[in-house]
């Protein structure tokens, strides 16, 4: 009796320690964006015997809304470093158990310990992905690469370009051209001045990674702002085009995957991050296009032509770039204001 | 002559109609992912479709939900709208003006309204909720439509025909449901439209994983946005032509007498 | 005796046809809506524990900022545009195929006419996209065509809007217009030409009073949704494609302001009923 009793607490504890309980995990992120790869996925389930399902969202205010709204239903979710510090402190995630996350050892101390990322001593977004914010031109439209952001007012290329439509890239984009701080502005006059210069120069905005390649493969477009992710995809897919980080500098940011304060499967979310940086899934994903890893194991693994140990692994692009810093209701207010009266004038 | 010169225009207004559906199709049988001309005859979109079942399964469930949706809101909607046309009441007016909120506010606001509204009353969200909305938005469609026959509608013969001693539910099916019978198709059509189009509210009140093909067609745009949507369209437009053409020949809903 | 019970017949019958939509309506949009009216009038969403207050400021914004009005106009005078090309273009066609067709070929014309509604709207515009830009379909077709040479490119302009636009909107205009053309008697038409009424008469006089129902309740439908449109603008626009619709959809996607989108959405709202009203009156004289 006793010894039956011993046994069947054993096994208890064992079932407990190993949570070899397969769960459901819920994951919210940009579609197309990594963690929904169909082999990425097989894999975890595989190894973890965790099943995934996602649900997407189109900007980040949406994001914020659904995990407002939908207490409880994810448990893995992409947050941009800029708005980490906004959705921690109202109380929509839950701290990192670091120790959890094996893979965490090879993020760069930069990364891991980045101040938006953190609070309190507890890390809030398991640094995963970054990239930049610069542009792209079509190989067929020059002769030699344009690297200063002039070129978007070169009136050679008027009508021929094309700048994303949203108020916060438009303003730091330029930031970057009269050599401001793009997280301290302090002469938005001067912005003003340039982005109303630069209206009669564009095209059309583009919205997304596909309008951005239809336009440029119909010949619409000579150069247009791009993320550095998004160009590697490009290039890959095989649209004559090449990224530029320019000599004024350009804009990077920083995403991380957080778990949500309601979520009921921690260690599921935790396991599925940790995946997330791991260099196996990496280097697979690069393949197809991705945005830089965060995890310097991943990085090291890359071919040595890749485009994002090219492209972004030289120091001295690096040391152009400006991290995103969160933005301000008053000053995200602000900036949209004033794209707004920039695009009404049209 | 003038009759000749309006059925060209009839059918130069059709090929208007029809221009983009061409080329979506046509897109779909094209190997530039990016649509680009000159065309390149490929199946490989085809083939890539009927791998997806993502794809395939939202298409499937927008199809259940237009249906489902279309069935309730023609019901409501033809049945308010006989209440609208027969009987004088204070607040008709109201009423009237009441259907063109919905119409008018964008479907993005009234889809964030009702996602904050469904949550706080408890309903939460999956596919009935997203019924609830799409019935809610197509209504007032199917109001207006049924209404603007019925306002065609004599009715001394109603009347008539009560005297004759027909009763309420035979005068209504037997004299004015037949007359406002093209209303009604044309407000089912309309409502079904709006469903398997509808987009905000399905993606604010669908479950994760149990996505509408808008909602798949939409957020594939931030990404990349296939042929294979043209393909599956495509699919869905000739399907629905067939279904379509064998109902006419078979019924007669045009109003001939 | 026997008339209460008639009045209260009818009340019962009013009641059972009337309710169960707008019970529906009223819990699915008026509802929700009155929540998003509330949020319109105050300074924070009362989320998550928020201090908020009452307040007008949101409404205030709309007079202070005169991008909004020139935006508004903007969006008033393309639904106007819009409405008035569909009823152009439609109503010959519903006139033909409502007189001038008969049988089985009219049912499926009827159908043929609403099925390209049943494509994603998203889909479509990236169709029109492939045909009016520069390289596109047009473009070719024509050059293909024509003896000269020819630089279409519609892309990114207002015309490109319009098209998309009249596109997506013209089944209702010929359907609704079709319902009511149907419905009048070709003895009626025959009697006025019989007593010598020209054609340009019976259509001013007979045709086009007795249709209005119809063309009102398309033009309403085209109208008013018009107004709000920002997809189709900032697809095909470009940069022109700047919309009233496009200001409120930033209030809820670019920045977390919904208290402003919705008291943008519920001026676009007043001007709408506005303008429906002025219209009314004049309408029901034209029918009289």
């Amino acid at each position: 009796m006793t010894k039956r009793l011993i046994c069947a607490a054993a096994l208890a504890a064992m079932a407990g320690a190993g949570a070899v309980q397969a769960e459901e995990i819920r994951v919210l992120n940009w579609q197309g964006y990594g963690t929904d790869l169909d082999w990425a996925v097989e894999a975890f389930t595989e190894e973890t015997g965790h099943t995934v399902v996602h649900e997407y969202f189109n900007s980040e205010q949406e994001m914020l809304t659904k995990l407002r709204t939908n207490p409880g239903a994810y448990d893995v979710v992409l947050i941009n470093a800029a708005f980490t510090p906004q959705a921690q402190e109202e109380g929509l995630i839950a701290p990192i158990d670091k120790e959890k996350i094996e893979n965490l050892a090879d993020v760069p101390a930069d990364m891991a310990e980045n101040q938006d990322l953190n609070a309190d001593g507890e890390l809030y977004g398991v640094p995963w992905t970054w990239g930049l914010t610069a542009y792209a031109f079509n190989t067929q439209a020059f002769e030699e690469a344009p690297t200063s952001v002039e070129v978007f007012w070169d009136e050679a290329h008027e009508g021929r370009v094309s700048i994303r439509d949203d108020a916060l890239e438009a303003v730091q984009f330029a930031a970057i051209a009269t050599g401001q701080d793009i997280n301290d502005i302090s002469d938005m006059e001067a912005i003003e001045a340039k982005l109303t210069e630069l209206m009669p120069q564009i095209k059309t905005y583009w919205g997304s990674e596909n309008d951005w390649n239809q336009f440029m493969a119909a010949g619409e477009l000579d150069v247009a702002t791009y993320w550095s992710g998004s160009a590697s995809r490009s290039i890959a897919s095989g649209l004559p085009v090449q990224f530029v980080v320019p000599e004024e500098g350009a804009v990077g940011w920083l995403d991380g995957l957080s778990i949500p304060e309601s979520s009921t499967k921690m260690d599921a979310a935790h396991a599925f991050i940790d995946w997330m940086i791991d260099p196996e899934f990496y280097v697979k994903w690069a393949d197809e296009g991705a945005p830089a890893s965060a995890n310097a194991k991943a990085a090291e693994a890359l071919p040595e032509d890749a485009f994002n140990r090219q492209v972004l692994g030289d120091p001295e692009v690096v040391a152009r770039v400006q991290f995103q810093r969160p933005v301000s209701d008053e000053d995200r207010e602000a900036y949209l204001a004033l794209w707004q009266k920039l695009k009404a004038a049209q | 002559m003038l009759a000749r010169l309006g059925k060209v225009w009839l059918g130069l207004i059709l090929v208007f109609l029809y221009a983009p559906i061409l080329v979506m199709a046509a897109m779909s049988f094209n190997a530039s992912p990016y649509y680009q001309l000159p065309f390149e005859f490929t199946v490989e979109w085809y083939e890539k479709l009927s791998e997806n079942r993502g794809i395939l399964r939202a298409a499937a469930r927008s199809v259940g939900i237009a249906m489902v949706t279309t069935v309730i809101a023609t019901v409501l909607g033809t049945a308010a709208s006989l209440a609208l046309f027969r009987y004088e009441f204070r607040g008709k007016a109201v009423l009237r003006v009441l259907l063109f909120p919905p119409i008018a506010i964008p479907w993005l606001i009234t889809g964030t309204a009702m996602l904050v509204f469904f949550f706080g009353i408890g309903l939460g969200r999956g596919t009935p909720a997203v019924i609830v909305g799409h019935v809610a938005l197509a209504l007032p469609y199917v109001i207006v439509v049924v209404t603007a026959r019925l306002a065609t509608f004599d009715p001394t013969l109603e009347e008539a025909a009560r005297v004759l001693g027909a009763g309420g539910w035979t005068v209504t099916r037997r004299v004015t449901l037949p007359w406002i019978a093209p209303g009604i198709i044309a407000g089912a059509l309309f409502a079904f439209a709006i469903s398997f189009d509808q987009f905000v509210v399905s993606y604010f009140l669908s479950e994760p994983g149990d996505s509408t093909l808008p909602v798949v067609i939409y957020t594939a745009i931030r990404k990349g946005f296939t042929p294979e949507i043209n393909a599956v369209s495509t699919l869905i437009i000739v399907v629905s032509m067939a279904v379509m053409l064998v109902a006419a020949r078979f019924s007669n809903f045009g109003g001939e007498r | 005796m026997a008339g209460g019970t008639a009045i209260s017949g009818a009340r019962a019958g009013l009641i059972a046809l009337l309710s169960p939509a707008y019970l529906w309506l009223t819990a699915a949009i008026f509802l929700p809506l009155s929540a998003m009216l509330f949020f319109s009038l105050v300074t924070e969403l009362p989320f998550g524990g928020a201090e908020w207050a009452f307040t007008l400021e949101n409404y205030r914004a709309f007079f202070e900022t005169p991008t909004y009005a020139t935006l508004l106009w903007k969006s008033v005078r393309l639904g106007l545009i819009v409405t008035v090309v569909c009823l152009l273009v439609g109503f010959p066609c519903a006139y033909v195929l409502a007189k001038a067709i008969r049988g089985r070929a009219r049912e499926a014309l009827f159908l043929l006419v609403i099925l390209p509604f049943w494509s994603n709207s998203l889909v479509r515009i990236f169709s029109w996209a492939i045909v009016l830009r520069g390289n596109g379909v047009l473009d070719l077709g024509l050059n293909a065509l024509l003896p000269f040479e020819v630089d279409v490119s519609l892309m990114f302009t207002t015309h490109a809007i319009v098209i998309g636009l009249v596109h997506s909107y013209l089944p209702y205009v010929i359907l609704t217009s079709y319902l009511a053309l149907q419905a009048i008697d070709d003895n009626l038409i025959d009697a006025a030409r019989s007593m010598g009424a020209g054609k340009p008469t019976i259509l001013w006089r007979l045709v086009l009073p007795l249709s209005l129902p119809g063309l009102v309740a398309g033009a309403v439908l085209i109208f008013v949704p018009v107004v709000g449109a920002f997809m189709e603008p900032r697809i095909l626009g470009g940069r022109v494609g700047t919309y009233y619709g496009t200001v409120i959809e930033d209030q809820f996607v670019a920045v977390y302001n919904w208290p402003l989108g919705a008291a943008l959405s519920f001026i676009l709202l007043a001007v709408v009923l506005f303008i429906l009203a002025v219209a009314s009156p004049m309408l029901k004289r034209a029918q009289a």
